[in-house]
């Protein structure tokens, strides 16, 4: 009987070790190491984006670490692929949270995949600062915990672009528009800012319509854009699309004088070698990031980016280098990351210096700030506007003639 | 008018190219009753080795048609090799298992060999049009139209005009006959799986300077495949490039006449529309089993 009852003891012990040796195993591997978890599209029709945003991140992971980590931790970074579809970007933070028990989060990359991520960090009182999630639709649900990495939300992007357009003489400014966007909560609210300022100024619409994100053939919209005689493009476009664009715009021999892409021109060399560097040169893009800005700690992030990976920083890898420098600001600031509403409070009161220049935010998390513009020019991508920040005082016509 | 016969020229000539893509596919079905879903992957891959040869050894996509082909063949025979021949009897649910298994498996393997990241062969004619008046012909679709013509051409006098053709037809039209009079199905079926994988290497490589792509990008054309034989009629090689030049042609006149969000939709109206009206597709034949008891 006695032996029976040390037997049950000693196994109800071993029970209890390794109940408690489970909750062990699933908490962070070391509390001694800040980790961070983010989801991204790695794979699918974002994985461009996606791939260079995580570049950003470990680029941010491996320098900070070398100089001394995150309050005076290590940090480890988990990053998830969610195949450029919301079901799994929401399993993955959940995940993320629930079984890596991650210390902190990071964004994905686009507004359609981190509009429902966030709302798993907001559930779970989490800060997530995100690297690419310019749609309005991010700002008006009344969250607390997140915000917005970048210059401006979406509706704003082409801001300043479309009122230099609406200045320009009347003899050079475009007098019809055409309006092709990607179906994204992030390409239409871009899109449709510039449609506003541009009609105002009586810049005629003559075309405008959405696509869906599989669409691969754009010679039927060119031929429509053609048809309707449209003087200028702005699309609303992520990568393959963008690239897609220009290519069909090139068959029909369609040379609309300004041509303005959301996103897609941003992408650097892939951008490059997708459209031919003769088809980019003088494409207007909205811009949160040039390589050669003299922003906090850009010089050094270009350095170790182009030893890394062998090319300048594409816009999204420096986006993600600039979400990270965001989040470490608030932590360095508060003096750790055990209550993150404090952290969120610390940001909405504060300025960021980073990669993009400084950073503010308003009550719901969105920037308070405005996008450069950006252009191709010779291979370059130049930031033309605002004229204080520009990087050359020259700004071109599509595929060449300066304005 | 200028308009719609633009919408045309363009709805030919990517019909073309569904059409070059769809042979093999519907080939595949026909001789060994496989919905093969993989097809899509296969012509992916064909995309990233045409991108390969043109990166790496400055070979123009045209030219490395064969040896993508040739390639293409290969890959089709070990694929059959090692798992359609072990489901090709099986019920059509394992086949289609097997092949969205074999997509899975290509998929992840290009992204592993090539990245998840868009790719595009770019050449002098990819870009380039010829213009007739107010018209324009995009040189590398019009190119691809004359290769589709070449390649489903030379298909129709394989399986018309030669030993190998007719035995496929014979292992198509009735296995256990073909059996009877010595024609070995099992390498026919080989031969057959082969054949259509090769076919689709030409379609490939001429989707390369089209259009991006990237290993995912595969789903997106197996759904349309699908669509056009199963408008063509499953099986039927004419009834596979007209299906494909309606698709086409249906496509670009809804993004002109209805709205850019419209030509996802077409391939899927079409075959909810055929499965009703016409479920045999315009020049598919009744099977047995489709009669009604």
């Amino acid at each position: 009987m006695r032996k029976i009852t040390a037997l049950r003891a000693i196994v109800g012990i071993a029970a209890i070790a390794l109940a408690a040796s489970g909750c062990t195993a699933d908490g962070p591997a070391n509390s001694d190491t800040a980790t961070i978890g983010a989801s991204l599209p790695l794979t699918g029709e974002f994985s461009q984006g996606g791939l260079d945003t995580q570049r950003g991140y470990e680029t941010w992971v491996e320098m900070t670490n070398e100089g001394g980590g995150l309050v005076g931790k290590p940090v480890k970074i988990i990053v998830k692929d969610d195949a450029t579809t919301q079901d799994t970007a929401v399993s993955n933070y959940n995940n993320l949270i629930a079984k890596d028990k991650v210390d902190l989060l990071l964004g994905s990359q686009s507004s359609l995949l981190n509009i429902p991520a966030s709302a798993v960090a907001e559930k779970n009182k989490m800060l997530f600062v995100c690297p690419s999630c310019a749609s309005p639709d991010m700002f008006s649900r009344g969250f607390s915990y997140i915000f917005f990495s970048q210059q401006a939300v979406a509706s704003d992007q082409a801001k300043v672009f479309a009122h230099w357009i609406a200045n320009l003489p009347p003899d050079q400014r475009p007098k019809t528009a055409a309006y092709p966007a990607l179906d994204d909560p992030f390409a239409g609210p871009a899109v449709d800012g510039a449609e506003k300022i541009l009609s105002a100024a009586g810049i005629r619409t003559v075309y405008k319509d959405q696509y869906p994100t599989t669409t691969k053939n754009f010679d039927s919209v060119v031929n429509a854009m053609k048809d309707a005689g449209a003087e200028m493009v702005v699309q609303g476009a992520q990568f393959e699309d963008g690239v897609n664009m220009i290519r069909a715009m090139n068959r029909a021999g369609y040379k609309p004088s300004i041509v303005f892409q959301s996103s897609s021109p941003t992408y650097g060399q892939q951008y490059l070698d997708g459209v031919g560097a003769q088809n980019a040169e003088g494409v207007f893009s909205s811009a949160s990031y040039s390589p050669i800005a003299k922003t906090a700690d850009n010089a050094e992030f270009v350095k170790r980016y182009e030893q890394k990976y062998g090319t300048t920083p594409p816009e999204d890898a420096a986006d993600g280098f600039a979400a990270a420098q965001v989040l470490a600001a608030a932590v360095n600031a508060v003096g750790s990351y055990d209550d993150q509403a404090k952290l969120a409070d610390w940001l909405r009161a504060n300025i960021v210096e980073t990669v993009l220049g400084p950073l503010s935010w308003n009550a719901d998390g969105s920037p308070k700030g405005e996008f450069l513009v950006g252009q191709w020019q010779g291979g370059v991508s130049q930031v033309v506007l605002p004229t204080d920040v520009a990087t050359t005082d020259k700004i071109l016509r599509w595929q060449g003639g300066v304005i | 008018m200028v308009s719609l016969v633009q919408t045309l020229i363009l709805g030919l000539q990517v019909g073309a190219l569904y059409a070059l893509m769809a042979s093999g596919l519907t080939l595949i079905f026909g001789v060994m009753r496989v919905i093969n879903l993989a097809h899509g992957a296969f012509a992916i891959l064909a995309a990233f080795l045409t991108f390969t040869l043109w990166r790496n050894l400055g070979m123009d996509p045209i030219l490395s048609i064969p040896v993508v082909m040739a390639v293409m063949f290969a890959i089709g025979w070990l694929v059959y090799v090692l798992v359609i021949r072990h489901v090709r009897g099986a019920h059509v649910s394992m086949t289609v298992l097997a092949t969205f298994g074999i997509a899975l498996v290509l998929e992840g393997a290009m992204g592993f060999i090539w990245g998840n990241t868009s790719t595009a062969v770019r050449t002098s004619y990819t870009d380039a049009s010829l213009s007739l008046g107010p018209l324009y012909v995009p040189q590398a679709m019009l190119i691809t139209a004359a290769i589709a013509a070449l390649v489903i051409g030379g298909l129709y006098l394989l399986l018309n005009y030669t030993w190998t053709g007719r035995a496929i037809r014979a292992a198509s039209t009735n296995e256990g006959g073909a059996l009877l009079v010595g024609v070995s199905v099992a390498t026919v079926a080989a031969l057959t799986f082969a054949i259509g994988v090769a076919t689709l290497g030409a379609g490939g490589a001429m989707l390369s300077t089209i259009y991006p792509f990237l290993p995912g990008t595969h789903y997106q054309w197996i759904a349309r495949l699908l669509a056009i034989v199963v408008l063509g009629g499953l099986g039927s090689l004419p009834g596979a490039i007209l299906g494909a030049l309606v698709i086409g042609v249906g496509e670009m006149a809804a993004t002109n006449y209805l709205g850019a969000a419209w030509p996802v939709a077409v391939p899927f109206l079409v075959i909810i529309v055929v499965l009703i009206t016409r479920p045999q597709g315009i020049l598919g034949t009744r099977l047995r089993e489709d009669a009604v008891a």
